[in-house]
């Protein structure tokens, strides 16, 4: 039988629930989001009440905010990213155990903004791949909550079981030869783990 | 005895000739290779203890294009006095004063990161002469003149030091 075995009466006494491995990893995901908050600039400020009791961040179970990166599985680049402060940012992503996902908080962070300029990087999505990007200059905490709720939603789709069956690299890191620039489109697809279909290698 | 006389007459074995200045402040103009004798008779002799900046001005497409400007601030007597040199060239170099007023440093760090211009003998953190603002592998002066405001192909730094962290990588792991 391998390592299946019969269920024994205690089990079913108790009662149990069938559901599939990748729904039960992806609602325990979701549901737990830590969030890196990476506050650059204004945008943190709103980062900051979105995780206080006004906006409570802790409805989506995503309160937990920690500042170191072993601890996160989120980040969340809130505000404009220089191309000083670019390796640092990096840095932090590698250094986050995967799974991981990360949101472009504001216009900064998606695009450079209003800042056309040599200094800033004209997106996040140069450096790291973003799964959700959120517009405003800065953006209200709505439009964040927004953010993560749509990643959450993205996070149901994602087959991780599978992913660890094929031998799918998961890891974007440093040494990642795969990691390209991000399409710049309203909700990436690309994740830190995407799956792809047999036999479709990643670009 | 005003400061000018008095900068001017301790100024005077160097040639220094002095400029005019809108507000009033003394303002002198030195050549490049005697810089770190003027500063150090302003120091020593006319009593300026600190450096508020240096910084530098592109007069592109003008020859000598870079005006390096010093500013002194002498808190005992209540006193500034501004130096100003030109110096030439894609890569213009002039003495550091960074041992003489050790405040200067940050600035001189700054000016080079900004105008490209060498400080010889720099050596802050004992690193010598490093970018400040900009990313280490950035390969332009942003101030000057002939720099589009909008910076210079973003995806090419972007790439290079992408490649650099890659090859930076491989190396400490070559061995596993």
């Amino acid at each position: 039988m391998g390592s299946l075995k019969p269920i024994d009466d205690a089990t079913t006494q108790q009662g149990f629930m069938a559901t599939r491995v990748d729904e039960l990893i992806n609602w325990g995901r979701k549901n737990s989001l830590w969030p890196m908050p990476l506050g650059l600039s204004c945008c943190g400020i709103e980062l900051m009440a979105m995780i206080g009791p006004k906006f409570d961040l802790a409805r989506f179970g995503a309160e937990a905010a920690r500042f170191s990166p072993r601890q996160c599985d989120l980040m969340i680049v809130a505000g404009t990213l220089t191309w000083k402060m670019a390796e640092a940012a990096r840095v932090i992503y590698d250094q986050m155990p995967d799974p991981k996902w990360v949101i472009a908080m504001g216009v900064c962070s998606s695009s450079g903004g209003m800042y056309d300029s040599y200094s800033v990087v004209q997106g996040v999505d140069m450096i790291l791949p973003v799964d959700v990007y959120v517009p405003g200059c800065p953006p209200r905490p709505d439009a964040v909550i927004d953010a993560i709720m749509k990643l959450q939603k993205k996070i149901e789709r994602e087959q991780p079981l599978k992913a660890r069956l094929s031998g799918d690299n998961l890891d974007h890191g440093i040494g990642s030869k795969t990691f390209v620039r991000a399409p710049n489109t309203a909700v990436s697809t690309r994740g830190s783990h995407a799956v792809l279909p047999p036999g479709e290698s990643r670009p | 005895m005003s400061t000018l006389e008095r900068v001017q007459s301790a100024l005077a074995a160097i040639g220094a000739k002095p400029l005019a200045s809108r507000e009033g402040t003394p303002f002198f103009s030195i050549e490049p290779a005697h810089v770190r004798e003027a500063c150090r008779i302003l120091r020593d002799v006319c009593g300026f203890e600190t450096n508020t900046f240096v910084t530098a001005i592109d007069h592109f497409p003008a020859e000598p294009r870079f005006e390096l400007v010093w500013q002194f601030l002498s808190v005992q007597h209540n006193d500034r006095v501004r130096l100003s040199a030109r110096v030439s060239g894609e890569q213009p170099h002039v003495d550091t004063i960074g041992d003489l007023f050790p405040g200067t440093q940050y600035s001189e760090r700054e000016c080079f990161d900004m105008f490209g211009i060498v400080f010889d003998g720099h050596q802050s953190h004992a690193g010598g002469l490093k970018r400040l603002l900009m990313p280490e592998g950035y390969d332009h002066f942003p101030l000057r003149k002939d720099f589009p405001h909008q910076g210079i192909e973003p995806d090419k730094l972007y790439n290079a030091w992408f490649k650099q962290r890659f090859e930076r990588h491989e190396a400490e792991h070559a061995d596993v």
